[in-house]
């Protein structure tokens, strides 16, 4: 072939090469998430690795407090410029899905999950049977309470039922000291309603069945009834409650400095109790929930975050987030067998919900404090996931908040939580 | 002549009367349109269904949604009332403390009172959010020290709204107290003198000569007051997110929460505009008072 012929052939590659090499370098991808500033930098580190493989993508991230995630991604996530990925809690995703936000995971993708996830934590992820994220974290809720003002007050275990529950309360609770025996949680809804929800399901109650709420059982009377109880005898203290999703406030402060005895938290707490407390993170247990006296054992609430893609963002750009996802959570993409995503989940204390990240992260999961929460997962029940569940949960933690702070009686709490729920739901199902 | 008069108003007026009937007539009609239909935020205009009065019907009705708008309403009412109260009879003291020329520092106190007000929201929600912690906040060590047990303050339903007007009041006063400054130095110093040869002491001269001149500078804070109000927003998504158990949950925050998170479109559309209402009212009767004094 001669010298002329070469080049011709060589310039005609380049121009057929030319315009994919174009569209391959602009992919830009966004990730929005709530988390902190260090679980950033980890996230930024591992699309960094992706970037060494795949030149042509650019992940940025960015984030927000847990309390505007929704609103970003409601108010951003309509157009193509909007966030390509966000982390989302799974009760958000029925609203999400409906109003078209979130794109369907490819079948790829969908056999994927479905292959390599529990099936609770996959249908937390689909709409009528449709896949829309790739899961990633599991939080659960089990009673934490502090050995060290245990053995003060001559309390040898943590309580198994509600009625030593009560009783560990009120040895716990020291009015001169500023110490109380059971701490609960306002100014957050997740907060307010998940450790509620935890020891109504302990009392072999539910928050809503087959779609219809469910609060106007006798369990979850019994349920109001125990927080009138503990607030009237002065075991918790509302003016200590105070907290957010950020894990700031009151609440927190007053357990890590030893003013609270027990509470009910989830295990993503553990990177604040850890920063909070130094070296008396020791003295924190962790214990499955009191068991009710309609209760036959030990449950309590699970929730789960996914990550989805952005429906109105370009095709090359959906595409391409996908395939980071699909990276980000494979066992080979971290280390040891985990995924990267995983990692960074492990590094707050959040359980991966991916099979073989458990499996990786057995060392650590056998962890004191994570132990107690890995061994009630098998028995805890999946916060209900509804269309309008958002608002019914805000709808709750008004109700409780009322209760907490002597507004209500448990048995008006009790009514109004019911019609307010039924209401919601009903509205929200139109 | 008149004609062409009139024609070239027409078109000299045309950009501006253009621009405001785009980026302010338009929006608050669509408003209210939207405040008739049943339409989700995420969803196009034209998905919007036609409802009648229903969603007012729903923020005035018994269930949650109208609990927590009135709940919301009454707390915006509160807050402005108690805004509007403290800041104005603050901002004459400081204004009439400023003003005196024959008083040592009073430029440097225009300078710190002033300072406040240019502090960004997030900076004064993170200090006030501070100096109000119950365990470890400096207000309350400092009640410690004169025998005040610790207060509540943000924890509690009694305390967190005013706890959040007080956090206000520190940062609007140094701007009400320039405007107030402004007023005093309309005042001609000549009445003053001649007050003072008919033996007027200085309460009479502020009860007979500064305040009434001042009517019309007051009812202008007042009206900007309400304003600023009304639309307070930071402080309670950055601090309280509207808790304890809604006592600090004002309109504004209620709206984005409502017409935004939950992309309830129509719910917060018909909210905003009963605020509208309500601001529109409330500042018509200021206006309707201070003529009735003038003309009297």
């Amino acid at each position: 072939m001669s010298f002329a012929w070469t080049s011709k052939l060589a310039l005609a590659a380049g121009l057929a090469i030319l315009p994919a090499t174009a569209w391959a370098q602009s992919v830009n991808i966004s990730y929005l998430t709530h988390w902190s500033p260090e679980t950033v930098a980890l996230l930024e580190a591992a699309a960094k690795d992706y970037a060494k493989a795949n030149p042509d993508v650019s992940v940025t991230v960015r984030a927000v407090p847990f309390g505007d995630l929704l609103t970003t991604l409601r108010s951003q996530g309509g157009n193509a410029d909007g966030p390509t990925i966000g982390g989302i809690y799974d009760l958000w995703l029925p609203e999400l899905a409906r109003d078209k936000l979130v794109a369907p995971a490819p079948d790829a993708v969908a056999s994927e999950v479905k292959a390599s996830w529990p099936a609770g934590v996959t249908s937390a992820a689909s709409v009528g049977g449709t896949l829309y994220g790739i899961p990633n974290e599991i939080d659960v809720y089990a009673l934490n309470y502090n050995k060290a003002l245990f053995k003060q007050a001559g309390i040898a275990a943590p309580p198994k039922t509600w009625d030593e529950f009560k009783d560990a309360a009120k040895k716990l609770t020291n009015k001169e000291a500023g110490q109380q025996g059971f701490g609960m949680i306002n100014s957050w809804a997740a907060g307010v309603v998940h450790p509620f929800a935890s020891l109504l399901v302990s009392n072999g109650g539910e928050l809503v069945k087959d779609g219809t709420p469910v609060l106007d059982s006798q369990q979850a009377a019994q349920t109001f009834q125990l927080y009138e109880d503990l607030i009237k005898s002065g075991a918790s203290v509302p003016a200590m409650a105070t907290a957010d999703a950020n894990t700031t406030g009151p609440f927190l402060d007053n357990f890590v400095s030893g003013k609270t005895g027990m509470i009910i938290m989830a295990n993503w707490w553990e990177s604040a109790l850890k920063t909070g407390m130094g070296d008396k993170f020791a003295d924190i247990a962790t214990a499955p929930i009191p068991v009710g006296p309609s209760g036959d054992k030990p449950h309590s609430i699970s929730y789960s975050w996914m990550t989805v893609v952005n429906a109105n963002a370009g095709a090359a750009e959906q595409k391409a987030a996908w395939e980071f996802l699909a990276w980000l959570n494979n066992p080979k993409s971290g280390k040891n067998g985990a995924s990267a995503m995983s990692d960074i989940l492990m590094s707050m204390g959040i359980l991966p919900s991916r099979l073989s990240d458990i499996e990786a992260h057995k060392e650590k999961l056998g962890s004191e404090f994570l132990s107690g929460y890995v061994s009630v997962l098998a028995d805890a029940k999946p916060f209900p996931v509804v269309p309008g569940g958002q608002e019914f949960s805000e709808s709750l933690q008004q109700t409780l908040e009322a209760l907490q702070y002597g507004q209500v009686s448990a048995k008006d709490a009790q009514a109004t939580a019911q019609a307010d729920a039924t209401s919601i739901l009903e509205r929200a199902a139109k | 002549m008149i004609q062409r008069y009139r024609a070239s108003a027409g078109i000299m007026l045309t950009p501006a009367v253009t621009l405001i009937g785009i980026f302010i007539l338009l929006p608050m009609m669509l408003t209210v349109w939207l405040s008739f239909q049943d339409w989700s935020t995420q969803t196009p205009f034209s998905s919007a269904s036609f409802v009648g009065l229903d969603n007012f019907r729903e923020i005035f009705g018994a269930s949650s949604v109208g609990r927590d708008f009135k709940g919301a309403l009454t707390n915006t009412a509160i807050y402005t009332a108690l805004s509007v109260i403290l800041i104005l009879p603050l901002s004459v003291a400081f204004g009439l403390m400023v003003y005196q020329h024959d008083v040592a520092g009073g430029t440097a106190l225009r300078t710190v009172l002033f300072s406040t007000y240019m502090v960004p929201m997030i900076a004064v929600a993170l200090a006030w959010s501070k100096l109000y912690s119950p365990s470890e906040g400096p207000l309350n060590q400092m009640l410690g020290l004169i025998g005040i047990g610790p207060q509540p303050f943000l924890s509690s339903p009694r305390s967190a709204l005013v706890s959040i007007v007080l956090l206000n009041v520190w940062q609007q006063v140094g701007y009400f107290t320039v405007l107030a400054i402004a007023g005093l130095t309309q005042i001609p110093g000549s009445l003053y003198e001649a007050a003072k040869l008919d033996g007027a002491n200085r309460f009479e001269q502020f009860r007979f000569i500064t305040l009434p001149l001042m009517r019309r500078t007051l009812l202008f804070s007042a009206v900007i007051a309400i304003i600023n109000a009304v639309q307070v927003f930071e402080p309670v998504a950055l601090i309280t997110q509207g808790g304890p158990v809604g006592s600090t949950n004002v309109l504004t925050y209620h709206i984005r929460r409502v017409g935004i998170e939950r992309a309830q479109g129509g719910l917060g559309s018909a909210m905003a505009v009963m605020l509208m209402l309500s601001l529109i009212v409330v500042v018509c009767a200021l206006f309707a008072l201070a003529n009735r004094k003038d003309q009297e």
